[in-house]
């Protein structure tokens, strides 16, 4: 292999444990520069092995930033993957798996990072001191424009394309007895156990890989590599069939009754436009119990310029070196106050490189791990801290004093140190996120100076070191133990561990220090910048001053500051952020308290929340049995619910132009009052009703009556909620003795189901009766107009058409073209009417039968707009349009369908008598005329009396239905107005938003044929 | 007036659509070289009965049992079905009875066997049935990509009983049954059939998967 780039990469024999292939080389470019890494590597470690020091500029003060870390806790290293339509925005360089080809960019650094002309011009810093947001908000407002120009370019947040996304992402409901978040040495011993105890298991881990911490550890398990224990367990994992594993998943939310999102990344690793399957997966798990076992964050030292890079978590240290095999750095000193991060020198010693010295804040610690770090030759400075780092873009140096056994003061003289890595300890904070987003209150224990979980809100229990166990053995115990458990209270197994746990090797330890501030010579307003939360720029010097300016909760500090705002959420810096408000309130952590994390715990991707149900799968649609025929006949269609109707159905003209919508309707509305129209009535909610108390019942949901309507009869009724105001409306068949068939509208039908059985079910259990919707299996074709019964006469010879022997709001069972059918002679047209229903599986034969049947009387198909006008000609109300669930029956001048004197009244009969439902200046639905007769009312115009009044005018009401009307010659609307029933032939005026004011003459809302001759027709 | 009486299922005009993964030219198709690992099968009509009805009227379960000669299911989640007739369980009061070929008499003769307070209500041209088999790990995680529901959680169905379930399937809902082979039953609504062939479709492309009929 060549390594010209990569100055960092550790050659196969001196580092064994690593999990990279130093044979296959990798191709990616970052920032424009052509770059290599290898087999195994991540964007970060690649980026580290070729000694790229600066990833990105920081938000507020444009200063270089370096890789930190090496997981989600990253703050720093935050880039924008690929280019063009399917580029990602802010991804963590050190969770993005290297593929061939990959382009990366820094999100954070203008004009470029490592030429910034903010830091350069340091007038940035004074314009955005804590609380800036809040402080420009509040004054001045005019001004706010300008710093947001400034702040959104500097805070360079990444790009999201604007193309479509090329990406597939879907969505899998899953199940699972036990739920293992997390594949370190706890998880997988809790799902070994979980498993073997037959529960269905789900493991999922963040990682390309199983294992966790182990895969960079150099401990060894049962005499072999932790590496490999890794592998075995993984292979036992892999024979059980009732265990699921989800590699490359991360758990980010944790939401009530135990239901877990997980965004899995599926060809994120492959590269850009997967070619195959999706590129994410979204799992909604169901799980009966949830094993957290989601691991611990180091935490960082707290220290003047510990943001130059070069400053590093050990732990991250140690990953590098271990598992991908890429020192970053040549002469590392080690800060620590806890024993842990010992084992870093040891590392990084074993590679080859320098160990300059450890510094650790502890004056007497004595755990084991000394001895093997002090047979190695390492200095080890005790008493002493790293105060201040020094160099601009790389570490060059490091000042270190001796502090006091509280870590509070200096107590001797200066030194510097020579070095270009500096490797931080501050100790771990258990990853708790998972378990707050359940909304447990994590709990303060020095003992582990962290926030351990808090007690259970849901079915889950947290193991290893989320829960503050830190040492290996222990970790593996309470994992096992935990998974038993988790089986047994999911109902498998006896809670007993079934494997032996393995034998491992530890150091005996000696506590850490609670260090979350080092001092230094300068008080922390005055000192170099000591940065707590790198992505947000918030510094120990900030959190003082919010102090100073009164803020005293953290929950305000936090939004103060932006202290944990940023995508990283604060995972390293929370814990020090909450101990330094604790130091300078003077109260105890425990006191202080954390925030709440909430999801997600890593930022998740838009395209996975939507899944399929994107384009044509977005919402159902549905079709009724005709649908292919009006496609054919090139019908427009509108969206009823989650139906598709026909609009209406636009001819050809014979230049080859389409006719526009008016001219269709026009010419539709003129075919049904002058000959025949046929329309798809299908829609309609239909709802068959059966029982000894049917007719009882359905005259308590309408508000007229049915107990007297005989076999073979219809009637319209009105429903009405309990407040009084109508909320659906139809015709109700008698089908036979105890036996209804109730309409209702497209969009009501399946609330008017829910409706009858909310009643049936909870106020009137012992009325015997059964509904069953039937909206899906009758095809209902609606024939209209003076030639309908001809067109009839045709296809139906096995009754008697004659208007005496079937007259209007009649009902017969017969054959139509072949079929067994349903006809009703019922119109909303105002014309004579047939609505003829056959079970939906013939629905297009007998449509199709009936227009042959019709050709000689030109029958023409019409589509909802035309119905839409000739009801409102008719003034026939729509139930959603007219109404708004604010309108009584006596409002729509429908007082003759409400039976006041029914025995047992009828629901919402008590609302029409309250003095509001009675006030005469209710709106009353009109019929409005222009003046101008060719002008056409908006729907939803505002009606004034007086068009002179000066704004706020007084409004009267508005306009709820408005067309031209082909056969009257002018246009109609339908308003409702204060009082209207009472304000006939006033002129009302609509002062429209361009300007321009209609006016218009109050009429009745029958427009034409108002005796009702025509559906009567002979 | 004599009529040639064309019936139309709802997902006839897509028999025969398809979707692959590896789908690049249709000749693969037609010669048959692309696997498809899931196959929707809508079955012939049939006659379908909503029954409503008292679970604990002894006159009910045995008059239902003495004309299909099945017994009626009562456990939650359940269906029973015999060579020429199915009883699925939707509530505690509601099942779907389907039945092999024409049976234009079957209502009248239930009407005659029950008595008491029933509902019998035709819904044969509301409702298709899609059969939906193929290879058991594409079949689990179409099902999950499709439903909430924990199928997977299901005992196998042996021959005369299966499990059931009316649930969600995509943003409609369908009766989900198991057969003893391992496929599954889907009881859809008429007007929805086409959404959701189209959606079993797009989530079975990574399998490859067709309609027929």
């Amino acid at each position: 292999m060549t390594k010209t780039s990569q100055i960092n990469r550790l050659s196969a024999h001196v580092c064994a444990s690593a999990r990279t292939d130093t044979s296959v080389i990798i191709n990616f470019t970052y920032n424009g520069r052509a770059l290599q890494g290898v087999a195994g590597d991540t964007l970060a470690s690649a980026l580290l092995a070729n000694g790229v020091n600066v990833v990105g500029r920081s938000f507020k003060y444009g200063r270089p930033r370096g890789i930190v870390g090496h997981g989600a806790e990253e703050p720093n290293a935050i880039m924008q993957i690929g280019s063009g339509a399917a580029t990602v925005p802010n991804l963590k360089a050190t969770q993005v798996e290297l593929y061939e080809g990959l382009e990366s960019a820094s999100v954070n650094g203008w004009p470029s990072v490592d030429f910034d002309l903010m830091s350069i011009a340091g007038w940035f810093s004074r314009l955005m001191p804590p609380g800036f947001y809040y402080k420009t908000f509040m004054y001045p407002a005019k001004l706010w424009m300008t710093y947001e120009h400034f702040i959104r370019k500097a805070a360079g947040l990444g790009r999201s394309p604007v193309e479509e996304d090329p990406d597939c992402y879907d969505k899998l409901n899953q199940h699972a007895d036990v739920l293992v978040i997390g594949a370190g040495p706890a998880g997988l011993m809790a799902a070994l156990e979980a498993a073997y105890a037959g529960a269905r298991v789900i493991i999922v881990d963040e990682q390309a890989e199983f294992g966790g911490s182990l895969l960079a550890s150099t401990q060894r398990i049962d005499g072999q590599t932790a590496a490999a224990w890794v592998d075995d367990t993984v292979a036992q994992l892999r024979t059980f069939s009732n265990l699921q594993m989800l590699p490359r998943s991360t758990a980010f939310g944790y939401y009530d009754h135990n239901f877990v999102g997980i965004l899995e990344r599926r060809s994120d690793h492959l590269g850009l436009c997967a070619s195959a399957g999706s590129r994410q997966r979204m799992h909604r798990v169901r799980a009966k119990r949830v094993v957290l076992a989601t691991g611990a964050f180091e935490r960082p030292l707290v220290f003047s310029h510990n943001d130059i890079p070069g400053v590093m978590q050990a732990s991250s240290v140690s990953t590098y070196v271990n598992r991908y095999g890429v020192a970053p750095g040549n002469q590392m000193l080690l800060f620590t106050c806890n024993d842990s991060a010992y084992q870093t020198a040891l590392d990084w010693h074993r590679s080859g490189r320098t160990v300059v010295a450890i510094v650790d804040s502890r004056s007497t610690p004595n755990g084991e791990i000394m001895a093997a770090v002090a047979e190695q030759g390492i200095e080890v400075m005790l008493g002493h801290a790293v105060i201040e780092a020094r160099g601009s873009k790389r570490v060059k140096s490091a000042l270190v004093a001796p502090i006091n056994a509280q870590g509070s003061r200096l107590v001797g003289a200066v030194t510097r140190i020579a070095c270009d890595l500096i490797a931080c300890s501050g100790g771990w904070s258990p990853a708790i996120h998972l378990s707050s987003h359940t909304g447990a209150k994590p709990q303060w224990d020095a003992a582990i100076v962290g926030f351990r979980p808090g007690s259970s809100l849901q079915q889950e229990r947290s193991a290893g070191s989320c829960r503050g166990t830190y040492r290996l053995s222990d970790c593996l115990t309470e994992g096992a133990d935990v998974g038993a458990q988790a089986a047994q209270l999911a109902g498998f197994g006896d809670a007993k561990r079934l494997f032996a746990l393995p034998h491992i090797e530890e150091y005996g330890e000696h506590p850490q220090q609670a260090l979350f501030l080092v001092p230094h010579t300068k008080r922390s307003s005055r000192a170099p910048s000591q940065f707590v939360d790198m992505q947000l720029d918030v510094t120990a010097g900030s959190i003082a001053i919010a102090v100073a300016e009164g803020f005293d909760s953290i929950e305000h500090v936090k939004r103060y500051t932006a202290l944990g705002f940023g995508t990283d959420q604060g995972k390293l810096g929370n814990i020090n952020g909450m101990a330094i408000l604790a130091a300078a309130l003077d109260q105890d952590i425990a006191n202080v308290g954390t925030t709440i994390f909430r999801p997600a715990y890593t930022p998740t991707t838009f395209g996975a929340i939507a899944g399929r149900d994107i384009g044509g799968l977005f919402d159902p649609e549905r079709h009724t049995a005709a649908h292919h025929w009006h496609v054919r006949q090139g019908a427009v269609f509108e969206d009823v619910g989650q139906w598709k109707r026909p609009w209406y159905f636009p001819r050809s003209t014979a230049s080859g132009s389409v006719e526009t919508i008016r001219a269709a309707v026009d010419r539709e509305c003129l075919a049904v009052r002058n000959s025949v129209g046929i329309l798809d009535a299908s829609t309609l909610g239909k709802i068959d009703i059966q029982g000894p108390d049917a007719a009882e019942f359905v005259t308590r949901m309408y508000t007229n009556s049915y107990l007297k309507l005989a076999a073979g009869k219809c009637r319209y009724g009105v429903m009405l909620k309990e407040d009084g105001m109508i909320f659906d409306d139809g015709v109700c068949a008698c089908l036979g003795d105890n036996h209804y068939l109730m309409f209702t509208t497209t969009g009501g039908a399946a609330g008017v189901l829910a409706w009858l059985e909310l009643w049936q079910q909870t106020e009137w259990p012992e009325l015997q009766v059964y509904f069953t919707s039937v909206t899906d299996h009758w095809s209902t074709a609606t024939i209209s107009g003076p030639n309908a019964r001809r067109v009839l006469a045709k296809v139906c010879d096995d009754i008697d058409l004659d208007k005496n022997a079937f007259g209007f709001m009649d009902w017969r069972d017969c054959t139509v073209a072949g079929v067994g059918a349903r006809v009703f002679r019922i119109s909303f047209t105002g014309e004579l009417s047939y609505e003829i229903n056959v079970p939906a599986h013939y629905g297009r034969h007998v449509w199709e039968t009936l227009m042959a049947a019709g050709e000689e009387f030109d029958i023409t198909p019409y589509g909802t707009e035309s119905m839409h006008v000739l009801r409102a000609e008719k003034g026939f109300i729509i139930v959603g349009q007219d109404t708004d669930g604010s309108m009584t029956p006596a409002d729509m001048n429908m007082d003759w369908v409400v039976g006041r004197n029914k025995v047992f009244s009828f629901i919402g009969k008590r609302s029409l008598y309250r003095s509001d439902a009675l006030r005469a200046d209710r709106k009353q639905l009109v019929g409005l005329k222009t003046l101008r007769r060719s002008e056409i009312l908006p729907e939803g115009a505002q009606i004034v009396f007086d068009p002179q009044q000066s704004i706020p005018m007084s409004m009267q009401g508005h306009v709820t239905s408005s067309y031209y009307s082909a056969n009257l010659g002018h246009s109609i609307a339908l308003a409702v107005i204060k009082g209207g029933l009472s304000r006939m032939g006033q002129v009302v005026h609509c002062p429209l938003a361009d300007g321009r004011t209609l006016a218009a003459e109050i009429v009745s809302s029958v427009f034409y044929d108002p005796k009702g001759v025509r559906q009567h027709v002979a | 007036m004599s009529h040639k009486i064309a019936l139309e299922t709802p997902l006839m005009h897509a028999y025969g659509q398809f979707s692959h993964q590896q789908y690049r030219a249709n000749s693969e198709v037609t010669r048959g070289e692309l696997g498809f690992c899931v196959v929707i099968k809508e079955l012939p009509l049939c006659s379908q009965l909503n029954i409503r009805g008292d679970a604990a009227c002894q006159n009910f379960t045995s008059g239902i049992q003495q004309v299909l000669g099945i017994e009626l299911p009562t456990e939650p989640g359940c269906w029973h079905f015999s060579a020429e007739h199915s009883l699925y369980w939707l509530g505690p009061d509601e099942w779907l009875l389907v039945s092999q070929g024409p049976s234009p008499d079957l209502e009248a003769k239930l009407r005659a066997a029950l008595s008491g307070h029933i509902s019998l209500v035709d819904v044969a041209g509301g409702q298709s049935i899609l059969n939906l088999r193929g290879a058991a790990p594409a079949l689990a995680i179409l099902l999950k990509k499709s439903s909430v529901y924990d199928f997977g959680g299901w005992s196998d169905a042996v021959d005369g009983r299966g499990r059931c379930a009316q649930t969600t399937f995509a943003k409609a809902s369908a009766v989900v049954a198991n057969r003893p082979d391992g496929s599954f039953d889907l009881v859809v609504r008429r007007s929805l059939a086409d959404y959701i062939g189209r959606w079993i479709l797009d989530a079975g492309r990574e399998f490859g998967c067709r309609i027929e009929g």
